[in-house]
């Protein structure tokens, strides 16, 4: 049998390999192609091919011997009494074990069709999956395409955090993340082995940031340095990313490192980190989840047939990282995974993290780790798109970190002006305080008069689409309770709250509810705080005469 | 100027729209899908090139046939000349890698067959997914520059350009002023608003407004639809198959259950206020 690599584009090429058992025959075919057309995915299936023919020869073809699913595979082999855990060498697939797995992936299915971030047709997606896979004919382009550099049995360590700068200072969000990482990687050595928190990060002048890095919880710190860097631009800055990410820097600059990919990859999810993430990871031919809340390694039991390779299979996957968010407009928590296809690899496995979620850890300037610079020549026309003129903004209304929050809600609708001004004075009644609203009142229509119409905008806004605050003493006038006001306030150490009704879904969570009107209640804490006395009842009108 | 907008149909969760089930989980059947709310800014910058250059703008989404009513109401809004919707089984239950690919093809496509295209318009979120990502993802298969988070926009036809103001999010916020050579993807921030400084703009805009009002009550002839093999697209590199991401679990955000046991006060009793106040009083002004 002969065949000429040059008719077959790599998807046919591949298909057309499946049949052929010859060593020899493929041999030709690897040397057909590289004195031929020489296409890197095309030699890629060639060499996958002889070496499912040499380690397989005579049995039947296993696409799914490698990486961290042979892990997997001795752990089964190991524990498998007691497990259902199948894999396709031990399916005799009894009916009862099919059907079980049928039924989760049936779950799994339409969860992954209905709640996918970009999901489609999702009253279709089980039909088109119970349908055999044929070859339909197609010329198989995709994989050609540039964009997609797929990477299969790669070696993957270590977590990735990309620490974001702004104004020559880290972001706190990259000290949170760096923070959580190793967290994570701490927990990861006694689970597993010893792997870096590897921080990286791009500037016009990044060492001593590279280093602070280290301070904050890197091993290493990788950073590429170039006047033209001094901000973000979402071309440079994605290929330095992939190039670091590759190890395809100068010597030097990659023998700390042995892999092929990051294992994880972290960013922030700020509006240049989000793209920043989406960028690399496309380029990396990998996927990642947007503004998660909360992240965790855990194994996890798969039956989802296009990642186990097979209908009725269950896999565990090893090392997963899970990625929480909120999701539908901060309706649902998915948890969303990243996770290899049988014959295509997906790593690392990416995250952008929201700010504020994980605590600033505190920096330990004496903690070693090894900081490591770049290198690689910049193209010109990476930089097509030029900044020209950048201001910072008014400092934005930050309602975190204070030691008392004052928020109100729609109890103040009767006069929304007088409530806001009743609101604003027992803030400056404290030390330290800041005025919050609930969603109710940023969507309202309330007239409100003079000064206090700048604190009704959506920048004070608690709750889970607004800001989450968690101050030593949270004061809520005339607030309800939603259960999405709840999310950004319940963490507050003290709360309390004024309310008419008494039967407020707000009394469920708070630690004292005065029963009464927050026109008559404000001004009379507002004099207690400030004279430290109680004024008598008769006396509340006094503290609004003021 | 010719111009693309990338649209995408999503649950309405308006209040009195979505439907959840008793365990919080979103009911798709019964919530009705709408256009996605951030692509309206998108919609409203290639609104605002066509008014002042003039040209075409082709709406474009990814999904099931009943997407076209998307299209449709995307056509009204953006008084877009015609739609493209990319639709068959094999895309179905793409994450936003998989989507971008698929995108990424329409839009090449488009480019062979149709017209060379200056600028592909997305909005940022979706209200489902949320991720930001498609639009990035989607400009780095076309290798094309991107200018993300647009706050104003201004196109130089002759130079072949755009200026932008884009918005930086960080410890301080910042506004940036882009250049960027066409073609671009621009992706547009919530809080893009469209400038119609001149009055023949504004006629202009009145003008398409009539005009498209009578376009898109036949839609339908104005909208094609693309299968995976229209696109010469490889299954492996599409829908659920190529997609890196699943989704393991969904849990309802939790009712707020009891968790503290609030301490009835009454304002007229000062020995509960005189409690309140004790809570209160250590983080007052000046001591």
């Amino acid at each position: 049998m002969t065949l000429d690599p040059d008719e077959y584009t790599v998807g046919e090429l591949r298909d057309e390999l499946d049949a052929v058992d010859d060593l020899e025959t493929v041999q030709s075919v690897l040397e057909a192609e590289q004195t031929g057309q020489n296409r890197k995915t095309a030699r890629e299936v060639i060499e996958r091919r002889l070496e499912v023919l040499g380690e397989d020869a005579g049995t039947e073809t296993d696409d799914e011997t490698e990486g961290e699913y042979e892990e997997t595979r001795k752990d089964v082999g190991e524990d498998a009494e007691g497990e259902e855990v199948e894999t396709e060498s031990e399916s005799d697939e009894t009916t009862e074990a099919v059907e079980e797995a049928n039924v989760e992936e049936e779950a799994d299915e339409a969860e992954a069709g209905d709640e996918s971030d970009e999901a489609e047709a999702e009253e279709e997606s089980d039909e088109a999956e119970a349908e055999e896979k044929e070859d339909d004919g197609l010329s198989h382009p995709t994989r050609d395409k540039k964009h997609i550099r797929a990477l299969q049995g790669g070696t993957y360590r270590d977590m990735w955090v990309f620490c974001e700068t702004q104004q020559g200072e880290l972001l706190d969000v990259s000290k949170e993340m760096l923070g959580k990482a190793r967290e994570l990687m701490d927990d990861y050595a006694e689970e597993y082995e010893e792997e870096d928190v590897v921080a990286f990060l791009m500037g016009d002048d990044c060492q001593g940031l590279a280093e602070e890095a280290i301070a904050y919880g890197a091993d290493v710190a990788v950073y590429h340095e170039d006047d033209r860097l001094e901000r973000f631009l979402h071309t440079p800055f994605t290929r330095i990313t992939a190039h670091m990410a590759r190890g395809q820097g100068s010597e030097e600059s990659t023998d700390w490192r042995d892999y092929d990919e990051p294992r994880y990859a972290l960013y922030p999810a700020t509006n240049n980190g989000r793209d920043l993430s989406a960028l690399v990871q496309g380029e990396l031919d990998s996927g990642l989840a947007s503004d998660c809340s909360d992240l965790f390694i855990e194994p996890e039991k798969i039956s989802n047939p296009v990642k186990t390779g097979e209908p009725g299979v269950k896999k565990t996957f090893e090392r997963v990282l899970h990625m929480k968010r909120p999701d539908f407009s901060g309706f649902e928590y998915s948890t969303i995974l990243c996770l290899d296809n049988p014959d295509r690899d997906f790593h690392p496995q990416g995250a952008s993290v929201i700010p504020g979620t994980f605590d600033v850890p505190e920096p330990d300037y004496d903690r070693e780790g090894l900081v490591v610079e770049h290198e690689m020549d910049l193209e010109d026309e990476w930089f097509s798109v030029e900044i020209t003129e950048h201001d910072t903004l008014e400092g934005g209304v930050d309602l975190t970190g204070h030691d008392v929050v004052v928020c109100l809600g729609r109890g103040i609708s009767d006069d929304p002006t007088l409530g806001m001004e009743l609101g604003l004075e027992l803030a400056d009644a404290f030390e330290d305080a800041a005025l919050g609203i609930t969603r109710g009142i940023v969507t309202s229509s309330y007239q409100f008069e003079g000064h206090v119409e700048q604190y009704s905008k959506e920048e004070r806004q608690i709750g889970e689409t607004g800001q989450i605050v968690a101050p030593p003493l949270y004061i809520a006038a005339g607030v309800s309770g939603a259960v999405q006001h709840k999310v950004g306030m319940d963490e507050s150490d003290t709360i309390v709250a004024i309310n008419t009704d008494p039967e407020a879904t707000i009394r469920d969570f708070s630690d004292y509810f005065i029963e009464g009107d927050l026109f008559d209640v404000l001004p009379r804490l507002t004099e207690a705080v400030k004279s430290g006395e109680l004024p008598m009842e008769a006396a509340a009108d006094g503290g609004e005469a003021e | 100027m010719r111009s693309i907008v990338l649209t995408k149909g999503v649950p309405d969760f308006s209040e009195g729209a979505v439907s959840f089930d008793e365990d919080g989980h979103l009911e798709r059947g019964k919530t009705p899908t709408v256009m996605n709310p951030n692509d309206y800014f998108a919609l409203q910058a290639a609104l605002q090139t066509k008014v002042r250059h003039g040209g075409h703008v082709t709406g474009m989404s990814m999904g099931p046939p009943s997407y076209a009513s998307v299209l449709e109401e995307a056509m009204g809004s953006v008084y877009a000349d015609d739609s493209i919707l990319l639709s068959d089984r094999e895309l179905a239950a793409s994450d936003t890698w998989a989507t971008a690919i698929t995108l990424s093809a329409g839009v090449e496509k488009y480019q062979e067959e149709i017209a060379d295209v200056d600028l592909v318009f997305a909005g940022f979120k979706t209200a489902d997914g949320e991720t930001g990502h498609t639009g990035p993802q989607t400009t780095w298969c076309l290798d094309w520059p991107i200018v993300t988070h647009v706050l104003a926009l201004d196109i130089d036809p002759d130079e072949g350009m755009l200026r932008a103001k884009r918005l930086v999010e960080g410890d301080v916020d910042e506004i940036e002023t882009v250049e960027a050579p066409l073609p671009c993807v621009v992706i547009a921030d919530p809080e893009f608003e469209p400038t119609y400084r001149k009055a023949a703009h504004r006629l202009e805009h009145k003008r398409l407004r009539a005009e498209t009002q009578e376009r898109v009550v036949d839609h339908e002839e104005q909208l094609r639809t693309w299968n995976h093999q229209d696109l010469n697209l490889d299954p492996d590199y599409i829908g659920l198959d190529g997609s890196p991401t699943i989704v393991s679990s969904v849990d309802p955000i939790p009712k707020a259950p009891s968790e503290r046991e609030a301490t009835m006060v009454d304002p007229g009793d000062d020995d509960g206020m005189g409690q309140v106040v004790e809570e209160l009083q250590p983080f007052a002004t000046g001591d």
